[in-house]
């Protein structure tokens, strides 16, 4: 086997891992739909009165359910630094390390799991969104779209977690920083309400706001049919991931030194 | 315990072969802001043998070990796994060895079958021989029954047998079982020795263990080295540092004719009293039979003899005791205690 069909089988064994588990007890994720379904239900049944909020004549609940699928996507993502934070701390961490994969194929292959994890929430939205009725393009290539999407984006966001976690070394912190990082995230993109709306000042924060280019791209595949901004928007976050990705490596062996 | 060798596999039994396993020179680690954690740490381990690494707690074999097994970098020195530089190529030498961590790492979330295949997979064992060798390391070290049981849901002494069977699964020329037996009861803890004198026998794995445990270092190791202050004290064979520290004392019950000297091959007398002699000797459980014959013919009669010899915690009392006082200045006291704090136990 070469170095690279080394690495990608080890990065594959390592997200394999993640499935198992899931597989064994998905207690942590079914709690986890708790939230978007809130937001959907609650948050997007009441703002579903005010007209003409969502752009190209969709309702509200329409629009929204990409963002929000982004948004639980996100969270699940920007917690993962917790499971590694605690995986060192039990000293699996290490015993992953002093296996033969490279030290990108061990994160690439945990941000693989984060995106194992991405896909249980997606499956969870899209079916949410099918037993109350709202109305996405259900066809399977959009379909296989968002969901590699979502499995970048879990990725993307997993490396940045995996990459404070190596500066921050334990999980209450992480808890603090993870709370620091989504909101803002969140609030300045185009998850719950148009860009065009937005003061001048947070338009300009969006257009640096990876998740804009995640809900762009999801919204534009569940949605609007329009993929004319689609590659750009996979472009982005394939940079920002590889970006993140080489951050991980660089700084995982801090935590265990 | 009978060693079943699971099929295909070639060990080599028993064979202490003459190559050199490790080869640490100079090695120096310097944590930011800390002290010298290793302190041009020097020694060989032999191909075929068990070799010990013991010391006080932050006396930096824990470190040492994380420089071999390249988890962390070495600020200076050099080390070679088997002639391959650690710090050239990194992911050659962890393809040939096996951790252990102190802290008990197997993924409790996992059954015991699937945290075997995981880390088979990581070390490549081939697909076809995955599936055997799991099964065979799993009924070997008694956890057959168990496989397909979350590991959460084992004793402390299934983990540590579920770690070491993992090393089984995997192969490597080289182990390191960094404090194997810690937190296991006694009967865990015969298991746990067993096994890794199995694999150092059936398999002629190379294994490098570090313990607190005076007296199981002394049962499983060839060769040991006893770290103090980020250096090596002394090295050697058990047996040998026992003997550095003085000879055996054998106490005699004698009656009758009590000879008041001994040839010299057979050690000197330190006292005689009442009808107990005490010699000192060297060797001496083979000492014993050779004086016992010696009274005998001269006319006495031997009742008992009871031998007290240095013990490998002696030896460990010794070079780490006057290492802390010839060198132990407050301050260097201080920071060994510090790098304890900062770096686990």
């Amino acid at each position: 086997m070469s170095t690279i069909q080394r690495s990608v089988s080890s990065a594959f064994t390592i997200a394999e891992m993640e499935a198992r588990k899931i597989r064994h007890d998905s207690t942590e994720l079914w709690m986890r739909t708790v939230q978007p379904a809130l937001w959907l239900l609650i948050f997007g049944e009441v703002f579903n009165s005010i007209r003409n909020l969502a752009p190209g004549g969709f309702s509200y609940m329409q629009y929204i359910a990409p963002g929000v699928l982004a948004q639980s996507v996100l969270f699940v993502a920007i917690f993962y630094g917790i499971n590694i934070v605690w995986e060192r701390d039990v000293g699996l961490l290490t015993k992953l390390l002093s296996t033969p994969s490279s030290r990108t194929a061990v994160v690439v292959g945990k941000a693989m799991a984060a995106g194992v994890r991405g896909i249980f929430m997606g499956i969870m939205l899209f079916a949410l969104a099918l037993v109350i009725g709202v109305n996405l393009r259900f066809d399977p290539l959009d379909v296989a779209g968002v969901f590699m999407v979502v499995v970048l984006f879990a990725m993307c966001f997993a490396c940045l977690s995996m990459t404070l976690a190596s500066f921050l070394k334990t999980r209450d912190r992480m808890m603090g920083i993870g709370q620091v990082i989504t909101m803002p995230l969140f609030f300045a993109s185009s998850a719950i309400y148009p860009i065009s709306i937005m003061p001048g000042w947070l338009q300009v924060i969006s257009a640096y706001n990876p998740l804009t280019y995640v809900v762009d791209a999801i919204r534009s595949l569940l949605l609007t049919g329009d993929y004319s901004g689609v590659p750009f928007d996979i472009l982005v976050l394939l940079g920002t991931t590889v970006f993140f990705v080489l951050c991980a490596s660089t700084m995982l062996k801090r935590l265990i030194e | 315990m009978t060693a079943t060798v699971p099929a295909g596999v070639t060990p080599e039994p028993g064979e202490k072969g003459n190559g050199v396993a490790i080869e640490v020179s100079d090695l120096t680690k310097v944590y930011l802001h800390g002290p010298k954690a290793v302190d041009s740490v020097t020694f060989e381990v032999r191909e075929g043998e068990i070799f010990g690494l013991l010391g006080p707690n932050g006396a930096g074999k824990t470190t040492t070990i994380k420089m071999i097994t390249t988890l962390t970098s070495a600020t200076s020195g050099s080390i070679r796994v088997f002639g391959v530089d650690a710090a050239r190529w990194p992911q050659k030498v962890r393809q040939m060895l096996g951790f252990v961590p102190q802290a008990i790492s197997v993924d409790g979330d996992l059954t015991g079958y699937e945290n075997l295949l995981i880390f088979a997979k990581l070390f490549f064992v081939e697909r076809e021989e995955r599936n055997s060798r799991i099964r065979e390391a799993l009924d070997l070290f008694g956890l057959g029954d168990r496989a397909d049981d979350l590991v959460k849901h084992y004793s402390g002494g299934m983990m540590r047998r579920l770690e070491i069977a993992q090393a089984l699964v995997n192969r490597p020329k080289l182990l390191f079982l960094d404090e194997p037996s810690i937190g296991l009861d006694p009967f865990s803890r015969k298991q746990v020795i067993d096994h890794i004198k199995q694999l150092n026998r059936d398999f002629g794995t190379t294994i490098l263990v570090t313990t607190h445990d005076m007296a199981e270092a002394d049962e499983l190791c060839d060769r040991l080295a006893i770290m103090n202050l980020g250096k090596i004290a002394v090295s050697g064979a058990p047996r040998e540092l026992k003997r550095s520290i003085g000879g055996d004392v054998l106490t005699v019950a004698v009656s009758g004719k009590v000879p008041d000297s001994l040839p010299a091959e057979l050690g000197s007398v330190v006292s005689i009293e009442k009808g107990t002699v005490k010699v000192l000797t060297i060797d001496g459980e083979r000492a014993i039979p050779r004086i016992t014959e010696f009274f005998e013919q001269n006319g006495a009669t031997v009742d008992s003899v009871s031998l007290s010899r240095p013990t490998l915690e002696d030896v460990f009392m010794k070079y780490t005791k006057t290492s802390l006082q010839q060198e132990g200045s407050f301050r260097e006291a201080r920071s060994a205690r510090r790098s304890i704090t900062r770096h686990g136990s």
